[in-house]
């Protein structure tokens, strides 16, 4: 036989273990299920949505022209769609408590001179109020359209007044009737309803770009740090037992717990240095990228951190840091040697790219039921999602973390302790029902 | 006085009985061998001595104390060397020594014992060298050291000669019968029935996880009138 087939066949055979094949198998279930998730929240972010509208210039000709632009582009949807505010212009508050009892996120307002304004040749704005929920980044699509439905309304009056106007020096007003509220300069016509506080000149979208940029490095870094320190238990344990030094501390006067936490203990500020050093990296890195693009102090929107809530992020950073260690002191004592802990890590993989995937594009809020249950049951979901949470109060869901990461981990250590003491740290599993289960997926025995 | 008394012990992986009910007993300061061919069942009976596995039925002591009830107690009288042990790679002879002697002893005591360890092992100035660059023979010795170096009351060697060349596996059987001049008790497995006859004051041979023989070499060779051991071995098993 040709010896280039028969030493590829080889190595293929080698290659394709069970094991292999059933990572990959979970790979593309992995990006199937993200895609759905991510492709859901565009749906919804693209979706036809509600709007209302605050008229302050009733039955003006421009107002009224205005209307029936936003009417026609709504077609046969405009009744359902569209609801016409009865607070009057001006009280922004009012009008965002409206906007919240009728369960709407955006709506327009046209001032009183509105008519007017267009009439003497000056422009003139159009108000937009927002309620800023934290929606992640696709959450806040629909202001990020706003600028783009006002300037379709500004081009329409525009076409109208290039008929009947002639003057050559009202040609920039002739162009852009109603002023571009994202350019310089603009008067603050953005009004955006954020943690019971009105706050103008800013749109959810400005806010969700810096909140990203904030926010969007603790689920890579918690990712990264999982994967690290992984690595690094799966690993030893697996030349531990390879050179049968585990054996020999198993015979040593010490007892199983001290073994077992001398392990997690170094594993754990190992796992707490790299995750510094990562946090120190990616925020130069962020920094550099977001300075540069002008950013936005969350501070001044009531969307920073105190003290506690940055203890409460290092609580539950370790503690997920903890059980990650466990998860994988368990997953190393199935592993027979060096090679093997490759395979092994594939379940901590997939459990740290499930949380980060889903809380980088969308967040607990926008989440159907069975997905924030299957986000809240993996332990790393919760250091990713705790400072957006913390940010906006939402301290239910961090003390219900804490508490179940905590549960997580002593029961991590109870069964890892449990292992310890058990043959199966030196046999590997037997021939029980078990063992065939993890045959298939490649977990090989020792002969 | 017995040293270690093992009465009826099975040790069954899942659907394998390894180990299908043994009895023996050592004496202090003997050097004891259990020989038999690979898969017999050697290693899984040190291992349980060792309270490295449970038993499935049966009952081990080691100095008068239980090895499924006080295994806390028992690992401090016993020192155990698996088959084919390694040691950490990226320490030296000394750290690693000084590592192991950490369980059991310190200040004093503690340099003593490392001093001892060093003595055994014999590597000279490589005793400082990364534990990964040491030969076979020299990891050995290391790990006989690390063994022997807290005097335990018995000492549990699994294939302690395998793999090494015949000067290696001379100088090991010479560490042995020193330790056991100083009254440590010595259980050994090897499947190397000329090695056996030749350091061991008694065995026990095991075949498919049953003892089928125990005696003194002498006894065993003069009972079954064989010239060696391996003799006697292929006969007692046909019986
Ligand atoms: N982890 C295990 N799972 C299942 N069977 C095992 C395991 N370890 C050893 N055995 C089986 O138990 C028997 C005895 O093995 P062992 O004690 O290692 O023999 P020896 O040390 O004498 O070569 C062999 O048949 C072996 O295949
Ligand atoms: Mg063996």
């Amino acid at each position: 036989m040709n010896h280039l087939l028969n030493l590829t066949k080889k190595e293929l055979r080698e290659l394709l273990t069970p094991g292999a094949v059933v990572s990959v198998l979970v790979m593309v279930f992995l990006f199937m299920g993200i895609g759905s998730v991510a492709g859901n929240a565009v749906d919804e972010a693209t979706a036809l949505s509600k709007i209302g509208i605050v008229n302050g210039d009733p039955s003006g000709h421009w107002s009224e022209f205005a209307l029936d632009f936003i009417y026609e582009a709504y077609g046969s949807n405009a009744s359902e769609y569209i609801v016409m505010l009865d607070t009057p212009y001006g009280n922004n508050e009012e009008i965002m408590k409206e906007m919240i009892e009728k369960g709407l996120n955006t709506a327009y307002g046209m001032g009183p001179g509105f008519t007017a304004s267009i009439n003497a040749k000056t422009q003139t704005t159009i108000d937009e109020y927002y309620i800023f929920t934290n929606n992640g980044l696709l959450g806040s699509a629909a202001s990020a359209v706003s600028p783009l439905i006002i300037q379709l309304i500004s081009q329409s009056i525009s076409k109208e007044l290039i008929s009947t106007v002639t003057d050559p020096s009202a040609a920039d007003f002739i162009l852009h009737p109603i002023k571009d509220p994202t350019m310089q300069g603009s008067p603050d016509t953005r009004h955006t309803y954020v943690k019971g506080e009105v706050y103008d000149g800013v749109s959810p979208a400005e806010l969700s770009a810096a909140l990203m940029s904030q926010t969007m490095m603790v689920p890579i870094v918690i990712m990264m740090i999982i994967m690290v320190i992984g690595t690094m238990v799966i690993s030893s344990m697996g030349s531990e037992k390879e050179n049968k030094t585990l054996e020999t501390l198993l015979t040593m006067p010490v007892r199983r717990t001290t073994i077992v936490s001398g392990k997690l203990l170094a594993a754990a500020i190992v796992g707490l240095v790299y995750g510094m050093a990562y946090m120190v990296g990616m925020s130069f890195y962020m920094g550099g990228i977001m300075g540069s693009v002008g950013s936005i102090d969350l501070q001044d929107y009531g969307l920073s951190l105190g003290l506690t809530d940055w203890i409460l992020i290092a609580v539950m950073i370790f503690l997920a840091i903890f059980c990650a260690l466990g998860l994988c002191m368990i997953l190393g004592a199935f592993t027979k040697n060096y090679k093997a802990a490759q395979t092994m890590m594939l379940p901590i993989s997939v459990l740290a790219m499930i949380p980060m995937f889903i809380t980088m594009f969308t967040s607990w809020g926008s989440l159907p039921a069975l997905m924030q249950a299957f986000l809240f049951a993996i332990p790393f979901s919760h250091p990713m999602m705790v400072m957006s949470n913390l940010m906006f109060g939402n301290m239910t869901l961090v003390l219900a973390g804490i508490a179940y990461l905590s549960v997580f981990t002593l029961v991590i250590i109870f069964i890892t302790v449990k292992l310890y003491k058990s043959d199966i740290l030196l046999t590997g599993i037997g021939q029980t029902k078990a063992a065939k289960t993890f045959k298939a997926f490649g977990v090989k025995r020792r002969p | 006085m017995e040293t270690l008394t093992i009465k009826d012990v099975r040790k069954s992986y899942g659907e394998i009985e390894a180990v299908k009910g043994i009895n023996f007993s050592v004496e202090e300061g003997e050097v004891f061998g259990l020989i038999g061919p690979n898969g017999s069942g050697k290693t899984t009976t040190l291992r349980m001595i060792s309270t490295l596995l449970r038993l499935t039925t049966g009952s081990i002591t080691v100095c008068g104390r239980d090895v499924a009830g006080e295994p806390d107690d028992v690992r401090k009288v016993i020192s155990y060397l698996p088959e084919d042990a390694g040691a950490y790679k990226g320490l030296t002879g000394r750290s690693y020594l000084k590592f192991m002697a950490g369980f059991f002893a310190d200040g004093e005591e503690f340099e003593k014992m490392v001093q001892k360890g060093m003595e055994i092992a014999d590597l000279g100035d490589r005793i400082d060298s990364k534990i990964e660059t040491y030969s076979k023979g020299m990891m050995r010795r290391l790990l006989i050291a690390r063994a022997i170096m807290p005097s335990p009351k018995i000492a549990i060697m699994d294939e302690v000669t395998s793999g090494l060349d015949v000067v290696n596996a001379y100088e090991i059987r010479e560490i042995i019968r020193g330790i056991a001049q100083k009254g440590v008790t010595v259980l050994l497995s090897s499947h190397n029935m000329f090695e056996v006859d030749m350091l061991c004051d008694r065995i026990a041979m095991i075949n498919e996880g049953r003892i089928v023989l125990t005696g003194t070499p002498a006894e065993l060779k003069e009972q079954y009138g064989a010239a060696n051991l391996e003799e006697v071995f292929v006969r007692a098993v046909k019986e």
